[in-house]
């Protein structure tokens, strides 16, 4: 089996593209499971072999995709330390942060084989926890919105300021007061550990949400 | 039964807060499906009377006969604890209901249902019903006897199937049947003619062929022995004029079945033969086979040429697939195959040098190639000094540097070359090279590119 490292750009791409494809699926479901928007909107799709919930509202799913579209970058270069989609309630203050910590191995040692099947189950585990992560959380007060924050390593944030992948989609440093929840407990959903990829799904949980 | 699997259960549940199905539970813990349920049922009772701690919820199966838009119809349903009287009621008959599932989360859909089994099954996937309460006892899983059986039969329709395709098409994808078809013939010939290289042959012939290949050269066979080659070639000797052109004719015929032109002129010639003093059951099985389609005759033919010579001829047959399959686009490929064959020679080595040359031919450059086998193909049989008839077949047209040259290069040719050589040089040291020579003279293609390709090599 060849062994590829992060120096092959072309293995760089795959792992981003499974990882944001992955996040799209997430979000989508993060969004159906939390009651963020209405489930009129969502409509049953498979990925991964099973069936998941996706919204087919196309402003939002372009939103997704757009937002993806910027973080693919960073995590082709290792950039990326969390994807946060943080659930904020009226006033803008954060009820839950489900935070995808990610950690990509310095050196990728892969074998063409067993990768993909293997990282799909264990993608179809994490979606699995994240469908059922409301019998762990609070139900969330009406008139929710949510927010998709990344934190990136180093200097990558200045990179992103000055490029703009997307026209007209530029990226702005966090509020503190959306980055920051007091009283927050930590309820593990999910890790996952692959070859090409680690990755660990947490939720920050505000303890008072209807406060 | 034992009470730990509530204690399974309440920590599947709720300390790492899965779905438990009663199909999960069942491939999990190793259970029956109908004992799985019957503990989430006790799971469910026991946490219900406790009412402590967090909610629990339930998914129901239900399954019954009820009318939707005035049919009946027998309807399965999996639906939640909430909704389960609901459904119930609705059912004109309720034939069966028990726990589907038992989780901590509200299930907002099925989804989760799904993929919770997903993964159970899937790693249980060759025995994922082995606890299931369906049963069908007339589905037993093959023995691996009865498995590499049936994959023979799978096997051989293919093949015959291939044979055929090339041999009603053009020779494109003919590489295959032309090959098979005329070592048949030719290995029936050969055994008659020549009782010696069939009784040598028969050893192998019985392991190699197949049942059915093993009775008809075992017809053939003693048939061919009872007529030793004294009496054939008596028979011969009387119209030796006659015979050896006939000879030539239907060792074309016989080698040529793969094209469909070829076959057609062969049979026409094998019949006259037939009717003619010739009248060994070589003859008339050949008619059957060119009666027949040339599928039939492939198929006969295989196990006789195995007789003839099993390793020449199937290291042949080999050699004219490969080739054939690279140039499948000229009929004269086809054409040149089947010459090969034709050479019924008793002794095997003369089959071989014809063969060999052929499917050098037919390996050599494409280009070159169909020009040449495009031209007419002509066939010359004579006796050599031994006494063996030599049928040796040339493309007027072609030129002798280039059948020599070509061969070398190809890989297919050398493989082939290796066991011509052998059969080739003793051949030539037998047979006096001047009939070969005048033959070759007359037929200046084939005949001197033959030479050249066993000096060679």
């Amino acid at each position: 089996m060849a062994t590829l490292t992060r120096q092959d750009l072309n293995f760089g791409q795959v792992v981003a593209d499974i990882l944001c494809e992955f996040l799209e699926v997430a979000i989508h479901l993060i969004l159906y499971v939390r009651d963020i928007y209405p489930s009129g909107i969502f409509q049953k799709r498979q990925k991964y072999n099973v069936p998941v919930q996706m919204s087919c509202h196309p402003q939002l799913n372009q939103y997704i995709q757009d937002t993806l579209h910027c973080v693919k970058p960073l995590i082709e270069k290792n950039e990326a330390e969390k994807v946060v989609v943080v659930i904020m309630n009226k006033e803008h203050h954060p009820v839950e942060r489900f935070v995808f910590e990610i950690s990509q191995p310095p050196l990728l040692a892969i074998s063409s084989e067993t990768l993909l099947s293997h990282v799909e189950q264990l993608l179809r585990a994490m979606i699995l926890k994240i469908s059922v992560c409301d019998a762990v959380l609070d139900s969330n007060p009406p008139g929710c919105t949510f927010t998709v924050l990344v934190h990136t390593r180093e200097a990558a944030t200045r990179n992103m300021e000055k490029v703009q992948v997307i026209k007209d989609f530029p990226w702005i440093v966090a509020d503190e007061q959306e980055v920051h929840m007091e009283e927050a407990k930590l309820i593990p959903l999910k890790t996952m550990t692959s070859d090409i990829l680690k990755m660990q799904l947490y939720v920050e949980e505000k303890t008072q949400k209807s406060s | 039964m034992d009470d730990l699997y509530l204690d399974n259960i309440d920590e599947f549940v709720n300390d790492q807060n899965k779905i438990v199905t009663y199909k999960w539970l069942s491939l999990t813990l190793g259970v029956h499906v109908n004992t799985a349920k019957q503990m989430l049922y006790h799971y469910l009772e026991q946490k219900r009377n406790e009412s402590s701690g967090t909610a629990l919820h339930a998914t129901y199966l239900v399954s019954g006969k009820c009318v939707v838009n005035g049919t009946p119809c027998h309807k399965v349903s999996v639906v939640r604890e909430e909704k389960l009287e609901a459904v119930k009621a609705k059912m004109e008959m309720t034939i069966s209901v028990h726990v589907y599932s038992v989780q901590r989360a509200e299930l907002k859909d099925s989804s989760p249902l799904y993929t919770t089994d997903y993964d159970a099954v899937k790693e249980n996937l060759k025995n994922c019903s082995k606890y299931s309460a369906i049963r069908c006892a007339a589905a037993v899983p093959m023995s691996s006897a009865e498995l590499q059986r049936a994959q023979e039969i799978a096997l051989v329709p293919s093949a015959e199937k291939e044979n055929r395709k090339p041999g009603l098409n053009e020779p494109a994808a003919t590489s295959k049947p032309s090959a098979k078809p005329p070592a048949g013939i030719m290995g029936m010939f050969a055994s008659k003619s020549a009782s010696k290289v069939q009784e040598s042959s028969k050893e192998v012939k019985t392991e190699q062929k197949d049942d059915s290949s093993s009775v008809e050269t075992s017809k053939t066979k003693p048939a061919s022995k009872a007529n030793p080659m004294s009496n054939f070639f008596g028979k011969s000797a009387q119209k030796k004029v006659e015979e050896k052109p006939k000879k030539s004719i239907k060792e074309e015929t016989d080698g040529g079945s793969t094209s469909s032109a070829s076959g057609n002129i062969k049979q026409s010639q094998v019949s006259p033969k037939s009717d003619g003093e010739v009248k060994e059951e070589q003859s008339k099985t050949s008619r059957a086979l060119k009666s027949e389609t040339k599928d039939t005759r492939n198929k006969t033919k295989r196990p006789e040429v195995v007789d003839s010579d099993d390793e020449p001829v199937e290291s042949q047959q080999k050699k004219r697939r490969r080739i054939k399959k690279p140039q499948p686009d000229s009929s004269d490929d086809e054409v040149v195959p089947d010459s090969p064959p034709v050479p019924n020679i008793q002794t095997p080595s003369p089959k071989k040098q014809v063969k060999k040359e052929t499917v050098s031919h037919q390996e050599d450059g494409s280009v070159v190639k169909r020009r040449k086998r495009r031209r007419v193909l002509k066939s010359h049989t004579f006796v050599d000094e031994e006494g063996c008839f030599v049928t040796e077949k040339g493309y007027v047209s072609e030129s002798y540097s280039e059948s020599e040259e070509e061969p070398e290069p190809t890989s297919q040719a050398k493989d082939s070359s290796s066991l011509k050589q052998s059969f080739g040089k003793k051949e030539e040291e037998k047979k006096e090279k001047g009939q070969k020579k005048t033959s070759a003279a007359s037929k200046p293609t084939k005949q001197p590119s033959i030479m050249g390709f066993f000096q060679k090599k």
